[in-house]
């Protein structure tokens, strides 16, 4: 197989991440153990299922567990890409493949681009490949074909985007545990937040807000201003789980937390090229 | 080929490289001198743009180092050079000649005229983990010389050979250097630089104490070493 002379630098740096993190055994032990565990899940689909001595269908029963799991291997892809992301600039240095790469006539900017194509590729294959046992099963065992559950998956990459350029920037910064305990800590309060969130619309949550002072009717909107600046990664979850159900987004509307998220991809990676820029290589 | 311009690089308090100029003719083998912790591998990280100066301007085949095709034909060995230990010799070859935009045919041949040159046939496929430091030294040699590069640069290329490594360098250096490669060198080895090399330039402390022929340098009755001793010592 011929390799084009025209191929970007970037492709061949992206084409070096792949393989190199496909040649790490943890890698591949980590990939293994997801796909059992979402294997595991299938008795689950199988069960007859009683609400209020009522048989719930087939369809009901996809839907909701789908879902679940939608979210769970979402959030679980995204720890998994953190611990992926965590060491690539340091393993590249202590192998001497960055003063390899650099040495060569390609820019600084392409290695890193070429760096964070290739794990968002990768980590987006890993999560695609685990929502697609999810999809067969629903398809073999129970005939229930969700083509947008894939789509969905797709979708959902974005947040692996941004967590592959706050923790290759934050692994910049510090030490690679505190980086991707610093993305993860993004991700848990986020997650909380939103929690927080879906609570506080109930009937209870607002009356008691009616009820308190002023001041904590200030409190509440700086808290509001924070959490929707917040990384919205459990509200592109959710706008993608909506695409396989039929639920609709509140709020500040359907595509806000993508283009949130977007934005905080577009700022952090900005800065990670600034940051490398000035990197001293060795 | 090379041209260095006033060059200073600043750590904080620390003054690596003070205002250092010089230049290095096409064709030329020039080595750079100097105890440990005079600037030498700065300077050799600000030519390769791995640091940036704090000030001055430096250039490579004409081109100014932080543009990125200055490096087009720029062989670099690292000192303590590592390789990942994943990859075969070959595997990592391969992988230089890719990133200098080679198809997979002429990085083939490549990659064979390499290993034939650097002495590593019928090793080439084992895992560079289980290589000595003197074999990642021969591979790193090979990385350099991908390409035919028009200039080398070498930052202690016989670091971890044995006598007979280090002669073989030296010949293979001195081949290079008459087929009219540049060559860059940064040695501990005197003896060595004495019989490979056409210039060099003497620094301690980040400063340019000396730079010349080395014909001009070595006076009658003295070694390279003497020199080298009596400049740094003041």
């Amino acid at each position: 197989m011929e390799t084009s002379k025209s191929l970007p630098p970037i492709t061949r740096i992206t084409k070096f991440t792949l393989i190199d993190e496909l040649q790490q055994r943890s890698f591949v032990i980590m990939f293994v153990i997801c796909a059992l565990c979402v294997f595991l899940i299938r008795g689950c689909f199988q069960g007859n299922y009683m609400v209020n001595g009522q048989a719930l269908d087939a369809a009901t029963i996809v839907r909701t567990l789908s879902k679940a799991t939608f979210h769970v291997i979402g959030a679980g892809v995204m720890v998994i890409t953190a611990l992926l992301s965590m060491r690539i600039f340091r393993r590249d240095r202590t192998e001497g493949m960055q003063a390899c790469i650099l040495s060569k006539p390609i820019a600084r900017w392409q290695y890193v681009m070429g760096k964070i194509i290739g794990l968002w590729l990768l980590s987006t294959l890993f999560m695609f490949t685990l929502h697609s046992i999810v999809f067969l099963i629903t398809s073999i065992n129970l005939k229930v074909f969700m083509p947008e559950y894939l789509i969905a998956s797709l979708l959902c990459s974005i947040n692996l985007l941004f967590v592959v350029v706050a923790v290759l920037l934050l692994s910049l910064l510090m030490p690679d545990i505190v980086a991707f305990l610093c993305v993860l800590g993004v991700g848990i309060v986020g997650f909380v937040g939103d929690g927080i969130a879906a609570a506080g619309h109930s009937q209870i949550a607002q009356a008691i807000v009616q009820q308190s002072s002023g001041h904590t009717q200030l409190d509440v909107t700086w808290w509001k201003v924070m959490y929707a600046l917040w990384p919205k990664l459990l509200g592109v979850q959710q706008l993608a789980s909506s695409l396989f159900e039929s639920e609709s987004n509140h709020g500040f509307g359907p595509i806000y937390p993508l283009i949130n998220v977007l934005v905080y991809c577009f700022i952090l990676g900005a800065l990670l090229f600034k940051r490398f820029r000035n990197e001293d290589i060795v | 080929m090379i041209e260095l311009k006033n060059i200073t690089k600043r750590y904080e308090s620390l003054t690596a490289v003070d205002d250092v100029s010089f230049s290095v003719k096409a064709g030329e083998c020039f080595a750079l001198l100097g105890p440990n912790g005079a600037g030498k591998t700065t300077i050799v990280k600000m030519l390769l743009d791995f640091t940036r100066p704090t000030s001055g301007s430096l250039s490579l085949c004409g081109i100014p180092g932080t543009l990125a095709e200055c490096r087009q034909s720029v062989g670099y060995l690292a000192e303590n050079n590592h390789i990942p230990p994943s990859l075969t010799g070959w595997q990592y070859l391969l992988r230089c000649a890719e990133l200098l935009d080679m198809n997979r045919s002429e990085a083939t041949v490549q990659c064979r005229h390499i290993v034939e040159l650097i002495g590593m046939q019928g090793r080439e496929n084992t895992k560079i983990g289980t290589y000595s430091k003197g074999m990642v030294q021969r591979f790193g040699l090979g990385a350099a010389l991908m390409g035919n590069p028009k200039l080398l640069i070498l930052d202690e290329p016989t670091s971890g050979l044995d006598p007979i490594g280090i002669r073989e360098i030296r010949q293979l250096l001195e081949s290079l250097k008459d087929q009219g490669m540049t060559i860059f060198l940064n040695s501990h080895l005197l003896s060595e630089v004495e019989k490979i090399c056409d210039s060099a330039a003497i620094i301690n402390r980040g400063k340019l104490l000396v730079k010349d022929t080395i014909s001009a340098i070595v006076k009658d009755g003295e070694t390279l070493e003497d020199v080298f001793v009596r400049v740094v010592k003041g």
